[in-house]
């Protein structure tokens, strides 16, 4: 497997090298992990938005379905309890969109995924595997995108990256999104996230405008 | 000992307010302790702050802050030197009609900052462009808003002439359009380069997936077919991607063999006639 990223001693320093980046670390514990997928090719939104092909709810119901989603991969220096973000890159094309009107709608990183009903393999390096679980507390609904603010984002891994997400359906339009604090498999384990060294606060997201 | 006690004596014959150096010297203190006061308090704030909440907001609360510790300061230390604050407030219905009359642009910018500070059409760091000057919003102070254009000139402008100017803020939505106009030669194919032109799109990250780029044949001109070109970009960004986005696609479209002519004119010239007594091109 190819790996673009190349650490090696020289002077009692570490010299941190990855195509066009080079970087002089002290002697530190290093973390490579996957990050929230909205700081490339430069941070200009804290969202995520996955399309999919719309699905029926029934009323009073909750469904569960599992979501690719594209990830990043975090290059952090520990020392003690504190982390710096030495590098960020993605083997994943970023694209980004525009969730609402061009007035009140938020910038959204894109990507559109299959549905599946169990977790499916993905490619380690690019994606990982979202669980939405989806509450209907109303009447029928077609829901067929979710936008999550990534500033709350809780990644997990382990062979691959992974993070749960919520959708309390309010109307047939609107939607409250928030991710939850568990893996979605025993055994994985809490990635280093950009938005906790950058210590932002994120939150649940109001999908105003529309689910489809 | 009378005249010792008569020179430490300073009056205020207008106001009718009498102090000495002593209150004087207080007064000072006290001030000196707000200001003191205000920038320990402002550099909590800041630190606290700094990476939570965005610049602008932060500079507006931290002069907020400034300017209530130093009122607040101000007035606990009148009283030193002999000034009644709630006198002031007799005082003030005169004095301020002077000042008005005597510093009325000054007011009239206090007031127009005010407003803008409460209205917001633009905060620090926003692309705006007020009569014809264009640039980055670097401060908004209490009397005039401080404008970097982007060749880096220093532009100060009164807010009460921002305040009644037209403002356009670049970055006030979130997300912005910008158009070419993209002129191909007749002979090639206009189909197939709206296909080069969406698919050079569709691979740039900040071309925004929706709104929907829009790419069609608009005009067929006096020397090309002319493809019009609208694409939407995060407003941060937007012209980085604009300029990005006409390269590539002149080059796709060339590497293509898709020809983007130059303005031309046939001339013909009167004189020479063919067989059928028609003018020939010179």
């Amino acid at each position: 497997m190819f790996y673009p990223v190349n650490l090696r001693r020289e002077n009692g320093r570490v010299v941190y090298e990855r195509e066009g980046v080079r970087k002089i670390l002290p002697e530190c514990e290093i973390i490579v992990n996957p990050v929230e997928p909205v700081n490339l090719p430069k941070n200009v939104t804290r969202f995520l938005e996955v399309d999919f092909d719309p699905i029926l709810i029934k009323p009073n119901s909750v469904e569960t379905i599992y979501l690719k989603f594209p990830i990043e991969i975090g290059v952090f220096a520990k020392h003690g309890d504190k982390l710096a973000v030495v590098d960020v890159f993605s083997f994943e094309k970023p694209k980004y969109t525009l969730y609402g009107t061009p007035k009140n709608g938020v910038v959204c990183r894109w990507f559109k995924s299959e549905v599946y009903y169990e977790v499916p393999e993905v490619d380690p390096l690019r994606h990982g595997v979202m669980k939405l679980v989806i509450r209907n507390g109303g009447d029928w609904v077609e829901v067929g995108k979710v936008v999550l603010d990534c500033y709350g984002m809780k990644i997990y891994y382990s062979e691959f990256a992974s993070c749960w997400a919520e959708m309390k359906v309010i109307s047939k339009i609107s939607a409250e999104t928030s991710f939850v604090d568990r893996p979605i498999e025993r055994g994985m384990k809490k990635a280093v996230e950009m938005w906790t060294t950058r210590r932002l606060i994120g939150r649940s997201f109001t999908m105003e405008w529309g689910l489809k | 000992m009378d005249h010792k006690k008569a020179n430490r004596k300073i009056v205020y014959d207008g106001v009718g307010v009498e102090m000495n150096y002593e209150g004087a010297l207080i007064f000072a203190l006290v001030v000196a302790l707000g200001v003191l006061v205000a920038k320990l308090v402002g550099i909590y704030v800041k630190r606290m702050l700094a990476d939570r909440i965005p610049k602008n907001e932060l500079n507006l609360i931290l002069k907020i802050l400034n300017v209530s510790i130093l009122s607040v300061f101000a007035l606990l230390g009148l009283p030193y030197v002999g000034v009644n604050p709630s006198g002031l407030i007799a005082a003030g219905g005169f004095a301020g009609l002077v000042v008005g009359f005597a510093s009325r642009s000054v007011v009239a910018n206090l007031v127009s900052g005010v407003f803008l500070m409460l209205e917001r059409p633009i905060k620090i760091g926003d692309q705006v462009l007020v009569g014809d000057v264009a640039g980055f919003v670097e401060d908004i102070q209490i009397l005039s808003t401080i404008i970097r254009t982007y060749d880096g000139l220093f532009v100060r402008i009164p807010n009460e002439k921002l305040f009644t100017s037209n403002i356009v803020n670049v970055v006030a939505n979130p997300v912005r359009r910008f158009e070419y106009v993209v002129g191909i030669s007749y002979k090639d194919d206009a189909g197939k380069a709206i296909e080069i032109i969406r698919r050079v799109i569709d691979e740039h990250p900040f071309a925004l997936k929706n709104p929907e780029p829009q790419v069609f044949v608009n005009e067929l001109g006096e020397s090309s077919v002319n493809i019009v070109v609208r694409v939407w970009s995060p407003s941060s960004v937007w012209y980085n991607v604009k300029t990005e986005l006409l390269w590539k696609i002149k080059v796709e479209l060339e590497k293509a063999g898709i020809e983007i002519p130059f303005p031309q004119r046939v001339v013909w010239l009167r004189g020479e006639r063919d067989g059928l007594g028609k003018d020939v091109p010179a």
